[in-house]
């Protein structure tokens, strides 16, 4: 084992760690202050990664060109699908449940339509930064008889954590330090008291689907620099470690769930380094299952929100 | 006088009613075993008259997932959304009992409908879980189940290629078993309804707390409904073995079978004992008539489907046409 190995796993641990973050947070925003359960997420990032395509195929320019565009566009999208979707879920017995299966059934409608448009194949994003990679360090005598090995990390990806940091910080101050997000903390915490105090909770619904929508969508761009293809079925395995981000954060924390979304990435990097590809792939999923049996509160308890 | 006879109950008006209550039963009942019956001459004709096989053995494993799957989504209320692994399961036990060990695939099929218990019963833990918690990681154990089964030797489960196990069954001896399975699954389904436990089970589900007032064994009776759920599942699983002969960890654990269930069952009336077949048949039949003409969007309107079930008739066809018609309960069990 090259510690070469493990200094990418770590490097890759912060970059898919900041992405699942993202991820995680934005899928928590709808979770908490709707309680809507939205297996549909993985297709809301597919949408911006195609959008990023599209203008990369189209202009040539960075896919990064994107992203104001994917937020605006997406905002508005998530607005407009919350009021066709989500109000009518009211009437039904058990609102979650429903909910997790509308998105599903939505889930299903996206994939579909991304393949009519786009193709069934997985495209490639051959845009490329100069230089191509950084070396972040070298490592004495790496691969033995005195060879030493650098620790190279593609620009593209370095940019991608800057960004998506850049963006988690940016939500992390909106969520603690403006009104609106106040409102928006206060609506996870007690949905019905908010009102009491003069909050339309119907706007503040739409607005907060719109910004969860707007912000996987952005993830979605940040993730073409990572992964630089897109893949028309590649929503459902993003939707699925959504999941284990959120539970192991706990169900409505958009923060427990940065903090998780991290943690993530690292395990996922290092088992992908140290275990066979198959117990890599359900590492999280046991994790997932151990935290709702024995601490289904999250991690790290409530406490991350206040 | 007429109105005194109204106001009053006497001993006759009583009786009468009890009568009633029998004789709407035997209505019930007779529809019931009437549908049965036309479902098995029909189905068992399709081979003989050379018929379209796949679309049947389609809707006989759809309507028994359907019915399984009401077990416990329906009379529970609880969301099994990996319920594919039971199915996924009773694949494998078959395909290793008979590819392995040499065993007759009608003993194999019953051993994975065994088995099948056996994980439901370690899943159990489970079932202290509500809502939404329940369906995550109810998805994450069928995912779990499906990556310890790729990491196994190959020489068990055949790795990536998955197995083959068409040279050893016949085809049309796998078709007429699923429907044998089907008709377990409809006769469990009836005779639950108005056993003690059913009516347990709707109790539990309306109000738990006050089921367990009233004496009801609220965690007993929801672990029978998700064994007998999981038995049928991996049942399923290990005819659609025999019948195609060949699968792997990707058909075996796929999402849509249960999705499929899911639909199904509640397109028809989850917790009613005919909804999952009434389902069933009307989408099975929609996507051959009208799917057919336009195959790159079979999942869009699969989808379709779902968003529009869940946002405009959460309670399927019968539940929607009890509630508005509530004569009709007489009929529909």
């Amino acid at each position: 084992m090259s510690s070469i190995l493990l200094y990418n796993a770590l490097i890759g641990g912060l970059v898919f760690g900041a992405i699942y973050a993202l991820i995680g947070a934005s899928l928590n925003v709808m979770m908490g202050v709707l309680r809507v359960v939205n297996f549909a997420h993985g297709e809301f990032v597919l949408i911006g990664s195609f959008l990023a395509y599209s203008v990369f195929s189209l202009t040539g320019l960075n896919p990064l060109a994107a992203l104001p565009v994917v937020a605006i566009a997406m905002f508005f999208g998530g607005v407009a699908a919350y009021y066709l979707l989500i109000p009518r879920l009211r009437y039904s017995d058990d609102a979650e449940t429903s909910s997790f299966l509308l998105m599903f059934g939505v889930s299903l409608m996206l994939v579909s339509s991304i393949t009519w448009i786009y193709g069934a194949d997985i495209r490639p994003v051959n845009f490329s930064f100069d230089p191509v990679n950084i070396a972040l360090l070298t490592v004495e005598d790496a691969y033995g008889k005195g060879r030493d090995g650098k620790v190279l990390v593609p620009t593209a990806r370095l940019v991608a954590l800057v960004i998506n940091l850049a963006i988690i910080a940016a939500m992390t101050w909106f969520i603690y330090r403006t009104l609106p997000g106040k409102a928006l903390r206060g609506a996870i915490m007690n949905r019905d008291a908010i009102q009491v105090v003069g909050i339309d909770i119907d706007r503040l619904s739409a607005n907060a689907f719109g910004l969860a929508a707007a912000l996987a969508g952005v993830t979605g761009v940040i993730l073409t620099l990572v992964i630089p293809s897109v893949d028309p079925n590649g929503g459902a395995p993003l939707t699925l470690f959504a999941f284990i981000v959120i539970v192991l954060g706990g169900l409505g924390h958009p923060i427990g769930a940065l903090l998780a979304g991290m943690l993530f990435g690292m395990v996922e990097q290092f088992s992908n380094v140290l275990l066979p590809q198959s117990a890599a792939q359900m590492v999280g999923f046991v994790m997932l299952v151990a935290v709702v049996m024995f601490k289904p509160e999250g991690l790290f308890g409530r406490k991350v929100m206040r | 006088m007429a109105d005194l006879s109204q106001t009053a109950p006497t001993a006759t008006g009583a009786l009468g009613r009890g009568s009633d209550i029998k004789r709407q039963r035997r209505i019930r009942r007779a529809i019931w075993y009437a549908l049965i019956l036309a479902i098995v001459i029909w189905c068992a004709m399709v081979p003989v008259r050379d018929g379209n096989l796949s679309i049947y053995f389609a809707f006989m494993l759809g309507a028994t997932m359907a019915t399984g799957l009401n077990f416990v989504a329906g009379f529970t209320g609880y969301m099994p959304f990996g319920y594919v692994a039971f199915y996924g399961l009773g694949s494998y036990v078959t395909g290793i009992a008979v590819k392995l060990l040499g065993i007759p695939v009608y003993l194999a099929v019953p051993m994975g409908g065994c088995a099948g218990i056996l994980l439901a019963l370690a899943f159990a833990p489970t079932l202290r879980l509500s809502g939404i918690y329940f369906a995550i990681v109810s998805l994450s154990l069928a995912i779990i189940l499906q990556r310890s089964i790729a990491l196994m030797p190959e020489e068990i489960t055949g790795g990536s290629l998955g197995m083959n196990i068409g040279v050893l069954t016949d085809r049309i001896q796998g078709y007429y078993a699923m429907l044998v399975v089907l008709v377990m699954a409809l006769l469990t389904a009836s005779w639950l309804a108005e056993s003690r436990l059913g009516r347990s089970l709707k109790a539990i589900r309306e109000d738990a707390e006050a089921a367990d007032a009233m004496g009801v064994n609220v965690v007993r009776s929801r672990l029978y409904a998700w064994l007998v759920s999981a038995f049928f599942a991996s049942l399923v699983g290990g005819v659609q073995a025999w019948f195609t002969g060949a699968f792997d960890t990707f058909t075996a654990f796929d999402v849509l079978v249960t999705a499929k269930a899911i639909i199904y069952a509640m397109a028809g009336g989850l917790g009613t004992v005919i909804g999952p077949v009434v389902g069933t048949v009307v989408l099975v039949w929609a996507d051959e008539l009208v799917w057919r003409a336009f195959p790159e969007l079979n999942s869009f309107l699969l989808g379709l489907v779902i968003a529009l079930l869940i946002l405009f008739a959460p309670r399927g066809i019968i539940g929607t046409l009890i509630r508005r018609y509530p004569r009709l309960r007489n009929y529909f069990m």
